[in-house]
């Protein structure tokens, strides 16, 4: 989940703090520097996967670093920011919109952390007016929220509540997280403004969003500490029954096993990766490291790499035999673990999760009922893998998987009246298709209420009865006249012969042995 | 869409009064004469179906996608109206087919016209479609059960299609009046009852039908609101070709449905069938398989076209070959179930029986800049098509650090193969659902589950860590023991598996020792034989609980492996060290016994290095730079060489030993060497038994 950081670069974030206890004076602008400092290096430690970029804004908006993952380029950027004038945070919100759907589409789930000291402008620009203008503005002046793309918006005041209430700024900014969806979520310092509690408020941050996910992977006893990167985001189900959000569980069990052609690109909520994690490997304190860190991590990292690791191996096997592992995320939730292979020849495992619920892919039908194959008489796979259990075949047949009537078209009519005739001027050869054909029209019609259609279907039958050439089979005479003699009888809607499920069977005649299959 | 929205319920009210036995007048001609065959022969006259016949055939259309794309939890409720009502199915699941509609709809036929129309009206129709919407479907009865005290958070909102041939705007509003008085009674009396639901929302969809050719009674009028319980719009359409748009239009809107084109589909031509014509075939699915489009607001700029005069829009998706193969996993976020809107033209049946057969078309959005960008994917998976949505930008996870470079990456030598076969075993299977399983207590997927726990209760990761796991003899009692239950036959292959074992270990069979971790030669054939059997007891131990015939298999493996004499003597001699192992190996099923035996075994392997055979140094390597073993006892029962104590014995050593014992064989040895004790003799005896003292003294005076 990339994060855009937004910095609130206008002048009014240079105003000092006052301070009693410290001799040096400092500016909103060092405290929020200092916040994302520790933002920064929290996330190259912890949080290296993910991509942050950094946009400063004031009247105008900038992209300082596009998304990357060096954090020093990030660090280097903040350190070198400048300061300019007003806010005007609605053209800022409409660059992040631009700068993340450049990079990353809309499907994509975005952080965006807003650093400002809350004075959020003044008149035409201001949050204020742009919250006030809402309404009736034309499709191409939209304000920017929400995002065309899952985000959620943090936003970090300079600034404590009190100070943010005593104006109507706290209601503007809670206006704006709910415009965004009620994704998010405000946070404000805690007592006078310094540097204890600028850290603790972008303590709370990391603690809520970067935090790494630790969890155990389970295959029965063989077992791996690892980290699932980006952290599982909990869902929510069907609002209107039951609107808890569900957590993804720490205990991951692998349910069983299923070959790739089996599960087959199934649809998935959110992709992560699974990284293994060594147990006994100190934790180490967020805080200003020393050069010595790097090189001891390293030897801790090649001990951790000689050391068998269930993953490794599971990731293994998974690539040479192309399966996937079916693990279970909670109370009827799954996922999947599998291979994936980046374009440079490196791979790694993967955890894909399925929508929550009892049966996420109905070509596996409920995952409850997935058992192991020594649960089966006869393995279901064959003895030579020649076979498989999957996919679940429904109960009841898709209408383009059994030639289904429909007459909308003049055409479907025209059609299936000419096969009839075609078969009708082969028999007896095709008597049996000419029968199957003849009940498909008899049953659609009868349905339908077309009975004047039987009629006309007789009646060409009948005339294809006086066409018949000399040389005809003396068979084909008596199957079109009984089959038109059928229809008509059909026509009249008479119980006894416009049953549904009733056929018109091929006449029993003495000229067998031509074909006339019974 | 939420589970109990309105679509959750639709009621289909269809007139079968007499006026509905009308001809549409649209004439079909069915006799299409060939040209061969046409001389002199009258055409058929042109059939014309009825109101009716359109009116079924149409609704039928509306059914046919709506199970298409859901086939569960989306239901169907389907009402004829005459003199009298006819409801054709009920809420249940297993009555929902075009089949079952069809038949009852055969069963009920074309409207008489004989009927008095004073008696009949679509009124019967629609007070049972509103009291049919009360009752509870089994689904929001399933909702209501599980949710217990707040079953009453279970909606019932619905939505009543209702299609006839109305007289005037009036009788329009008096239907509406009188649907909304019956769902005020109707509610009035499922607050008493457990087995109804009162309506919270109700949609009154009421579409008039008039024949070609004629005007409108009725006007078409939008969704308005007659009460808060009660939405209606009425749409005034022609029979025939604009009524079955119509209702595709509505299927489409009722249930959040979007319309996608695919275009260039090869086909071969019935007539020349070495050419291939493009054809476009359109689809029918749930409107998020184009969320990517709606977002970023390109719906136009993928290839949208109106038809239907702009009441219909359609995207345009571009037939994409190479195919994709099916072992290819897909990022892809989201598949919906489609369904053709033209199911039986040829392209539709052509594009659908190419997919049911099991092959995937990757589908391409056509983009001005010619910039390639693969966006859906139709596959189908169990005789049902699906149109997959593909992940086409750039992914958050792109460039993670390779598994090769994390914790257990530079281990080389994992039983990948193995955990293959494990995986094989432990692949799942379908278990229909039935009172014997409910009976056996675990659901399938636990016993899998349970399955697993078993298969891994020793499972040793690396190569170097495991004997029996890399011997082809233990194969049939391995596989057997982690079952459940062991049958008779099963206990009797465990058994040969334990004799054939015995047997190689009289013959002395070498053993794959892996030497890997362990300094030196590893252990000798009688060692390798010791860990083997250890390590073969550890996995059987961990099974004893199963049942009283894994315990039998136990037995046998105590009861057949042997200690070999030399072993007990080495037992007297390490006895500290024996009789920590001993106290080990009885405690059972502990997870540091192996990892303990392991080493010990390892260790010990490294100090009997002494004996090798020759056939030996085959199986297990040779290090030239390990170093002297620790507390190496000298051995008295042997000619003690000194080179021997001293490290690890060369070739040239082996060679000079082997020479000085042939040599000794040839000649009759010193007698001082004879007399030697520790290879030293003393000299000079006799001098000593002659004069003790003298010896002594001389020794001082020398020095």
């Amino acid at each position: 989940m990339p994060t855009v950081v937004l910095m609130d670069a206008s002048l009014s974030m240079t105003r000092p703090v006052s301070l009693e206890q410290c001799s040096e004076e400092l500016q909103r602008k060092n405290l929020a520097v200092a916040g994302l400092t520790m933002l920064f290096e929290h996330m190259a430690n912890n949080y290296r996967l993910e991509f942050t970029s950094l946009v400063a804004f004031s009247s105008l908006w900038e992209l300082l670093v596009p998304f990357t993952r060096d954090y020093n380029t990030l660090q280097e950027a903040l350190n070198n920011l400048e300061d300019y004038d007003k806010t005007c945070l609605e053209s800022a919100l409409h660059g992040v919109s631009n700068v993340v759907q450049q990079e990353w589409g809309h499907a994509c789930p975005t952080q965006v952390v807003l650093v400002t000291d809350g004075s959020l402008g003044i008149g035409k620009g201001s949050l204020r007016h742009s919250l006030q203008t809402l309404k009736g503005r034309p499709e191409d002046k939209k304000f920017p929220l929400p995002f065309p793309f899952p985000a959620k918006l943090f936003i970090m005041c300079i600034a404590n509540a009190e100070e943010l209430q005593m104006t109507d700024t706290m209601h503007n900014l809670e206006q704006l997280l709910q415009l965004n969806g009620g994704d998010g979520q405000i946070f404000t310092m805690e007592g006078q403004l310094c540097l204890k509690s600028v850290q603790s408020m972008f303590g709370r941050l990391i603690d809520e969003v970067y935090s790494p996910f630790p969890a155990v992977l389970r295959c029965g006893n063989l077992a791996s500490d690892v980290q699932v990167f980006p952290r599982p985001e909990p869902v929510f189900l069907d609002e209107e029954i039951d609107p808890m959000p569900r957590h993804i569980l720490t205990d991951l069990e692998i349910v069983g096993f299923i070959e790739i052609g089996d599960i087959s690109s199934p649809p998935v909520m959110s992709r992560h990766l699974v990284l293994p994690i060594a147990v006994n490997k100190e934790v180490d304190d967020v805080g200003p490291g020393t050069t010595e860190e790097p090189e001891e991590e390293t030897s801790a990292n090649q001990q951790a790499g000689k050391i068998p690791n269930f993953c490794v191996l599971l990731h293994g096997s998974l690539k040479v035999e192309g399966m996937v592992a079916l693990v279970q995320l909670g109370p009827e939730w799954y996922g999947m673990l599998y291979s994936q292979a980046d374009s440079k020849k490196k791979s790694n495992l993967m955890m894909s999760l399925f929508e929550p619920g009892p049966e996420p892919l109905p070509w596996l039908g409920k995952v409850s009922q997935l058992g192991p194959i020594s649960d089966a008489a006869e393995n279901p796979y064959g003895e030579d893998d020649s076979k498989s259990p999957f996919p679940l075949q429904p109960k009841i047949k898709r209408s383009y998987a059994q030639n289904v009537t429909v007459w909308i078209k003049a055409s479907g009519l025209q059609t299936d009246v000419q096969k009839i005739l075609r078969n009708a001027r082969k028999l007896p050869e095709k008597t049996q298709t000419f029968y199957k054909e003849l009940n498909r029209l008899r049953k659609a019609a009868l349905a339908f209420g077309f009975w004047e259609l039987l009629k006309g279907v007789a009646e060409l039958l009948e005339r294809e009865c006086t066409l018949l050439p000399d040389t005809a089979h003396p068979d084909a005479a008596f199957q079109l006249s009984h089959a038109a003699k059928q229809l008509k009888l059909a026509s009249t809607g008479d119980s006894q012969y416009a049953a549904f499920d009733q056929n018109i069977n091929p006449m029993h005649t003495d000229f067998s042995g031509g074909g006339a299959g019974m | 869409m939420k589970m109990f929205s309105v679509s959750h319920k639709t009621a289909f009210v269809v007139d079968h009064c007499p006026y509905m036995a009308e001809s549409s007048r649209q004439q079909v001609e069915c006799d299409v004469l060939t040209k061969s065959r046409g001389q002199g022969m009258i055409p058929l006259a042109p059939v014309s179906k009825s109101l009716w016949t359109c009116a079924v055939e149409c609704s039928m259309e509306y059914c046919r996608i709506l199970y298409d794309v859901y086939p569960l939890k989306k239901l169907i409720n389907y009402i004829v109206s005459d003199s009298e009502f006819h409801i054709l199915n009920s809420w249940r699941q297993e009555d929902q087919s075009t089949h079952e509609l069809m038949s009852a709809l055969a069963a009920v036929g074309p409207p008489n016209p004989q009927e008095d129309p004073e008696c009949c009206s679509v009124l019967h129709g629609l007070v049972a479609a509103v009291e049919s919407l009360c009752k509870i479907t089994e689904y929001q009865h399933e909702a209501r059960t599980t949710l217990m005290d707040t079953a009453d958070r279970v909606a019932n909102r619905g939505r009543i299609i209702c299609l006839t041939n109305a007289k005037s705007d009036t009788h329009v509003r008096m239907l509406e009046d009188c649907v909304q008085e019956t769902i005020l009674e109707q509610n009035k009396m499922a607050a008493g009852s457990d087995r109804l639901m009162s309506i919270q929302q109700c949609e009154l969809v009421l579409v008039h039908i008039f024949p070609q050719g004629e005007d409108t009674l009725v006007s078409d009028r939008p969704k308005k609101e007659v009460s808060s319980l009660l939405t209606s719009e009425v749409h005034s359409v022609r029979a025939g070709r604009h009524l079955a748009t119509k209702l595709n239009i509505l299927v489409q809107q009722h249930f959040d449905l979007a319309s996608t084109t695919i275009t260039n589909i090869p086909m071969k031509e019935e007539q020349h069938a070495n050419t291939s014509a493009n054809y476009d075939v359109e689809l029918l699915h749930h409107r998020d398989a184009h969320l990517e489009f709606f977002k970023s607001g390109d719906l136009h700029m993928a290839g949208s076209t109106s038809r239907d005069s702009g009441l219909k829009e359609t995207v345009t998706l571009k037939w994409c070959t190479p195919r994709t193969n099916s072992v290819e996993l897909h990022y892809c976020t989201g598949a919906y179930r489609i369904s053709p809107t033209d199911v039986n033209s040829r392209p539709s049946s052509c594009l659908t029986n190419f997919l049911l057969n099991g092959r995937s078309v990757l589908l391409e959005q056509p983009r001005k800049s010619g910039s390639k960008v693969i966006s859906h994917m139709l596959s189908s998976h169990g005789g049902e098509i699906f149109l997959h949505v593909l992940n086409s930008t750039r992914s958050t996870l792109e460039d993670p650090p390779s598994i090769s470079e994390g914790c257990g990456g530079r281990v080389t030598d994992y039983r990948i193969t193995d955990f293959g076969e494990f995986m094989r075993e432990n692949r799942l299977t379908p278990v229909p659902e039935s009172p014997d399983t409910e009976a056996s207590g675990k659901p399938p997927a636990e016993r899998a589950k349970a399955q697993l726990e078993r298969y891994t209760r020793y499972w040793p990761m690396i190569i170097s860590q495991t004997t029996i796991f890399n011997m082809q003899a233990v194969v049939p009692l391995a596989n057997l023991i982690v079952k459940e239950s062991l049958s008779e036959e099963d206990l009797l292959t465990c058994q040969k598996t334990v004799y054939n074992l015995v047997d190689m270990e009289r013959k002395n069979d070498p053993l794959p020792i892996s030497t890997v971790g362990s300094r030196g030669k590893g252990p000798k054939r009688d060692e390798q034989y010791r860990i083997m059997w250890n390590e073969l007891e550890t996995l059987v131990k961990t099974h004893v609980a199963g049942s009283e015939r894994h315990q039998r298999v136990l037995d046998c493996i105590i009861a057949c492996r042997s200690k070999p004499p030399e072993e007990e003597e080495r037992k007297k001699r390490g006895r500290k060290r024996e009789d920590k192992e001993d106290k080990a190996e009885k405690s059972i099923n502990k997870d540091s016994e192996d990892k303990n035996w392991q080493e010990s075994e390892r260790l010990k392997g490294a100090l009997e290095r002494g004996k090798e055979e020759q056939g030996e140094s085959e199986v297990i390597k040779d290090s030239p730079d390990s170093p002297e073993p620790l507390n190496k006892k000298p051995r008295l029962e042997e000619i003690q060489l000194p080179e021997k104590a001293k490290g690890p014995v060369s070739l040239l050593t082996m060679w000079t030993n082997r020479i000085t014992v042939a040599n000794s064989r040839k000649h009759q040895e010193f007698a001082g060497r004879i007399s030697s004790v520790n290879n030293k003799a003393e000299l000079y005896q006799h001098l000593k038994d002659e004069n003790g003292m003298d010896v002594h003294e001389n020794g001082k005076a020398t020095r």
